[in-house]
C-alpha cells in the first residue's frame, strides 16, 4: 500500500513541476508589467517638467530674470512680464486661504464635536458636494450671479465703509467692477474650503478617543479640548491639508479666469481687476501667435509648476509625518 | 469663579463661530446649486439633446458637445485605468518599501494635485506640436494623464486594505504571486478599485483647462478624433464668454448636465463603498 | 499499521535556526515528523512554534528580512535549498491558518482555485474532486445545496472547514495547522478535532496549539518548545505522562505559560 502511494506521488509531482515552470514565466511577465506601469507614471512627470522647460527656453533666454520682475504684458510689442500674473496667483490664493482655512477647520470642528449625531452625515456629505462641483461651474456662477450682485450691493458698501479709513483705504478703492481680485479670491475660498474641511476631519479622527476623554475628564470645555489637545496633536496633518489646498488654489484655472478681470496690471486695491498665471494661459494660449508669445506663456506655466511643486511637496512631507506618528499604513 | 465664567464665554463664542462656519459653507452650496438648477433648467429643452452647438445668435443644442465629451472621456478612462491599476498594484504588492515605489508615490501625489492646465501644456508640447494641430486624441491624452494618478492612488490604498491572511492562504496552496494578486487580492479589493475609477470619471467630466489647447472645440458634429473635437466644458467656456443670451442659457444647461453627471457618479461611488463595508 | 510504516519519517528537521533580522528566533531545532501521524507543537506564547511551522512551507518568504538556516528534508530533499521551487513545495505542503480566510468567491470556486492551478480536467471530474474535498472536511452535507453562495456566507466553524477542504483538494502530502480552532466555538472545535483524526490516515499532520488538552487528544507525537528552543520531543503519551525535562513538566502541569 505504501509503495503504490509513493509512485502515485512521484508522478503527480512531475506533472506539477511542468506547471510550475509556466508559472515562473507568468510571474516574471506580470511583475515586469506592473513595474513598467509604475515607471510610466514617473516618465509622465519627467515629461511634464521637460516639456515646460523646453517650451519656455526661448522666453527664458530672451528675458532672463527680468521676466519675473516686469509688469508689462504686451503681445503687440512682444514685451512680456510675468509680475502681474504671479502677483495675482499669489494674492488670490493667499486671500482664499485666509478665508478658507479658519472656516474649513471650523466646519471640521462643527462636524466632529458639535453637530448632533443624526445630522453629521448629511451635512458632511453636503459639504463634500461643494468639492465635487466642477470648477467651471464656479466660474460661470461667479460671472453671472456673484459678480453682478457683488457689484450692486456689497462693493459700494465696502467702498463707502472703508474708503476713508487711512491705511485700509488703499485696499478697497476704485470703481465697483464686480469682478476683480477680491471676487476671484472669494470664489476660490468657497472652492477650497470643503477640501480643508474633509482633510481636517480625517485628521481629527486619528486622535485617540482616550486623549480627548482625558481632557474632558479634567473639566475642559470643548474649545479647550480642541485648542489645547486636538489641534496640537494633529498640527502637521492640519497644516499639510491646508498646504494641499493651497496647492490646488494656486493652480485653479476656470473658477478664477471668469471673474478676475484679465488685466495685466498690479493695483493695490483688491477690488481692481488683475490676472493670475493660469487665467493668463487659459485666456491667451489658444490664440497666441509667435514663438516668443507662446514661449512666454509656457514659462508662466513653468513658474506655476515650480510654485505648486514646492507647496505640494512640503504638504506631503507634513502629512507623512503625521501618518508615521499615528502608526499609519504598513 | 470669574475665571470659569470667562472660559465658558470663550467656549460659547467658539461654538457659535463653528456653527456659523458650517452655515457659511451650506449657504453657498445652496446658492450655487440652486442657481445652477434654476438657470440650467431654464436653458434645458429637448433641443439640447438633439441639435448641434450653434454660433452667434442662433438657437441650437449641445448634442455634438455631449457626444464628443463622452468619446474623449471613455477612451481616457479605458486607456488610463489599466495603467493606473498596474502601477497601483506595483506599489502595494511588489515594491512596497523599495526606492522606486517611494519615487512613484511622491510623483503620483504631485500629479494628482497638480494644476490641470499644466497637463494641457505638457500635452500641447508632446502631442499637438508634433502632430501639427489640435485634436481629440490630444484632449484624450490630457484627460488620461489626469485619470492615471487617481486610479493609482485608490488602487494602492484599496490593495493595502486587503488582509495579509488572504494572500497567505492563496500562497499556501501553491499559487504563484501573479495568481494570488489577480485571482484573490484584486477580487477582494474590487469594489474599492471600481470606486476609484468612478471618481476618476467624475473628475475628468468637469475638467476644462486641459482641453483649452489640446482638443479645442468644434462647433459642428464630428466624431473624428484627429481633428478639433466638440466637447461640453469648452462649449460652456466659449458660450459663457460670448455676448449672446441664448448662448448663456445653453452654457447653464451644459453646466447642469456636467454637474448632474459628476454628482451622480460621486453618489454611486459612495453607495458602492457602503456596500463593501 | 505495522511498525515499519509507522516509524517512517516524512519530514526531517536538522539543526534549523531562524532569524528575524538579526534576532535569532529559533535555535538549532532537530526533530523528525512521522509519516501519516499527527505531531503537535506546544509551548507558551512566543516560544516559536508558529515560526517553526511556517518554515515548513516557506510562507515566511513573503516577508522581508526573515531567513532560515539548516535543513528541512521532505522525502529526502532539502526544501530550504535554493533549487527547490516554492510554489511546488506549497502544493505538497498545505496550510490552514488561525483565522478562517475564505477567498471572496463562491464556495465552489474557493475549492476549485487550488485544483485549477496545477491540474486540467473536465468539469464533471472537477465537480467530483470538489465533492470529495468537502466530504473529507465534513462540510459536504451542509453546503451541497449552496455551492454557488459566497464563501463568506458561512459560519466561522464552517469557514474553517472550507479552508481545510480547500487545502486537501490539492492532494498535499503534509498538512500544517496553525492553531486552527482558536477562533472557533467548542462545538466547531470538536468537529475539527474529529477531522484531524480522520485526515491523519492519509496525510502527515503538524498542528500548533496553545491548548494542551487539544494536543494530548489529537496528536501522536508532541514537541514542547520554549524561547525558540526544542525542549523535549517524544510520543504524546510519554510527554504528558512521564516528561523527562523539568520545564516540560512545569508547563504540562500548568505551573507557567
Amino acid at each position: 500500500m505504501a509503495d503504490i502511494a509513493l509512485t502515485e506521488n512521484l508522478a503527480a509531482v512531475a506533472d506539477r513541476a511542468a506547471v510550475v515552470r509556466r508559472f515562473g514565466m507568468r510571474d516574471a511577465g506580470f511583475r515586469w508589467l506592473t513595474r513598467l506601469a509604475a515607471l510610466l507614471v514617473v516618465l509622465v512627470f519627467a515629461g511634464v517638467i521637460w516639456s515646460l522647460v523646453m517650451g519656455a527656453m526661448p522666453s527664458i533666454k530672451h528675458y532672463g530674470w527680468s521676466f519675473v520682475t516686469t509688469e508689462a504684458w504686451n503681445p503687440v510689442t512682444e514685451k512680456f512680464g510675468a509680475l502681474a500674473s504671479i502677483y495675482g496667483t499669489l494674492v488670490t490664493s493667499f486671500l482664499a486661504m485666509l478665508i478658507a482655512v479658519p472656516v474649513g477647520i471650523g466646519i471640521a470642528i462643527f462636524l466632529t464635536e458639535i453637530c448632533p449625531r443624526p445630522l453629521r452625515r448629511p451635512i458632511g456629505i453636503a459639504i463634500e458636494l461643494l468639492a465635487g462641483i466642477p470648477s467651471i461651474i464656479y466660474g460661470i456662477w461667479g460671472l453671472f450671479v456673484f459678480a453682478p450682485e457683488f457689484q450692486q450691493t456689497v462693493e459700494p458698501w465696502l467702498i463707502d465703509l472703508l474708503g476713508n479709513v487711512p491705511l485700509v483705504r488703499a485696499l478697497f478703492e476704485g470703481p465697483p467692477y464686480g469682478t476683480g481680485i477680491f471676487t476671484a479670491s472669494f470664489i476660490l475660498s468657497i472652492m477650497v474650503l470643503p477640501f480643508i474641511s474633509a482633510v481636517t476631519r480625517d485628521v481629527f479622527e486619528t486622535v485617540p478617543p482616550m486623549l480627548k476623554e482625558a481632557a474632558y475628564g479634567l473639566g475642559c470645555t470643548t474649545w479647550e479640548v480642541m485648542w489645547r489637545v486636538v489641534l496640537p496633536f494633529t498640527r502637521s496633518g492640519v497644516v499639510g491639508g491646508a498646504m494641499l489646498a493651497l496647492g490646488r488654489a494656486l493652480g485653479e484655472t476656470m473658477a478664477v479666469t471668469f471673474v478676475i478681470g484679465n488685466s495685466h496690471h498690479i493695483h493695490t486695491s483688491l477690488l481692481s481687476p488683475g490676472t493670475s498665471i493660469s487665467a493668463t494661459i487659459a485666456n491667451e494660449f489658444a490664440e497666441a501667435v509667435g514663438d516668443l508669445y507662446i514661449s512666454s506663456l509656457i514659462e508662466l506655466g513653468l513658474i506655476l509648476f515650480a510654485i505648486t511643486f514646492i507647496v505640494l511637496a512640503s504638504a506631503q512631507l507634513m502629512l507623512r509625518t503625521l501618518e508615521r506618528r499615528s502608526g499609519g499604513a504598513s | 469663579m470669574a475665571l470659569y465664567t470667562r472660559r465658558k464665554a470663550f467656549n460659547r463664542m467658539f461654538l457659535v463661530l463653528s456653527v456659523l462656519a458650517a452655515v457659511f459653507g451650506l449657504i453657498w452650496l445652496a446658492f450655487i446649486l440652486g442657481e445652477l438648477c434654476w438657470r440650467g433648467l431654464e436653458g434645458m429643452s429637448s433641443r439640447v439633446f438633439t441639435e448641434m452647438t450653434p454660433a452667434g445668435d442662433a438657437d441650437g443644442g449641445l448634442l455634438n458637445a455631449i457626444v464628443g465629451s463622452v468619446m474623449m472621456s471613455s477612451v481616457a478612462v479605458v486607456a488610463g485605468t489599466p495603467i493606473g491599476l498596474l502601477a497601483g498594484t506595483y506599489l502595494a504588492e511588489y515594491g512596497r518599501h523599495g526606492r522606486l515605489a517611494f519615487v512613484v508615490r511622491f510623483v503620483n501625489d504631485i500629479l494628482l494635485s497638480a494644476p490641470s492646465i499644466i497637463v494641457g501644456l505638457f500635452v500641447y508640447e508632446f502631442v499637438v506640436v508634433p502632430t501639427h494641430g489640435f485634436s481629440g486624441w490630444a484632449g484624450t491624452v490630457a484627460l488620461g494623464v489626469i485619470v492615471i494618478p487617481v486610479v493609482v492612488r485608490t488602487t494602492e490604498n484599496m490593495l493595502l486594505l486587503v488582509p495579509n491572511g488572504l494572500r497567505e492562504a492563496a500562497a499556501a496552496l501553491g499559487a504563484p504571486r501573479s495568481s494570488v494578486i489577480r485571482a484573490v487580492t484584486w477580487r477582494a479589493a474590487r469594489a474599492g478599485i471600481v470606486t476609484g475609477v468612478l471618481l476618476a470619471i467624475a473628475r475628468i467630466s468637469g475638467e476644462t483647462a486641459p482641453l483649452l489647447f489640446t482638443a479645442l472645440n468644434n462647433q459642428f458634429w464630428s466624431t473624428d478624433m484627429s481633428g478639433w473635437m466638440p466637447n461640453l466644458p469648452m462649449a460652456i467656456f466659449q458660450y459663457a464668454n460670448s455676448a449672446y443670451d441664448n448662448l448663456h442659457r445653453l452654457a447653464w444647461a451644459g453646466a447642469l448636465l456636467i454637474t448632474a453627471t459628476v454628482l451622480s457618479l460621486s453618489v454611486a461611488a459612495r453607495l458602492l463603498e457602503r456596500k463593501r463595508s | 499499521m505495522d511498525a515499519a510504516v509507522k516509524d517512517k519519517v516524512k519530514v526531517d528537521i536538522r539543526d534549523l535556526s531562524f532569524y528575524y533580522g538579526a534576532t535569532k528566533a529559533l535555535k538549532n531545532i532537530t526533530m523528525p515528523l512521522h509519516d501519516r501521524q499527527v505531531t503537535a507543537f506546544i509551548g507558551p506564547s512566543g516560544c516559536g512554534k508558529s515560526t517553526l511551522l511556517r518554515i515548513l512551507n516557506r510562507i515566511y518568504e513573503l516577508y522581508p528580512r526573515q531567513r532560515a538556516e539548516g535543513e528541512v528534508m521532505l522525502d529526502g530533499q532539502n526544501i530550504l535549498s535554493s533549487g527547490t521551487d516554492i510554489n511546488l513545495l506549497r502544493s505538497r505542503v498545505g496550510m490552514v491558518f488561525q483565522k478562517p480566510t475564505p477567498f471572496p468567491m463562491t464556495i465552489y470556486d474557493n475549492i476549485a482555485f487550488g485544483i485549477k492551478l496545477y491540474e486540467r480536467m473536465p468539469r464533471s471530474e472537477l465537480d467530483g474532486r470538489i465533492e470529495d474535498a468537502l466530504q473529507r472536511a465534513a462540510l459536504w452535507s451542509e453546503v451541497k445545496d449552496k455551492l454557488k453562495d459566497s464563501g463568506l456566507s458561512l459560519s466561522g466553524g464552517q469557514q474553517q472547514r472550507l479552508c481545510i477542504a480547500r487545502t486537501v483538494a490539492t492532494k498535499p502530502e503534509v498538512i500544517l495547522l496553525d492553531e486552527p480552532c482558536s477562533a472557533l466555538d467548542p462545538i466547531s472545535t470538536a468537529k475539527i478535532e474529529e477531522l484531524i483524526d480522520e485526515l491523519s490516515e492519509e496525510y502527515t499532520i503538524v498542528i500548533v496549539t496553545h491548548n494542551m488538552q487539544q494536543a494530548s487528544r489529537t496528536s501522536d507525537y508532541t514537541a514542547f518548545m520554549y524561547l525558540g528552543e526544542l525542549v523535549e520531543y517524544g510520543t504524546t503519551e510519554k510527554i504528558f505522562t512521564a516528561p523527562e525535562n523539568k520545564r516540560t513538566e512545569q508547563y504540562i502541569t500548568g505551573r507557567f505559560g
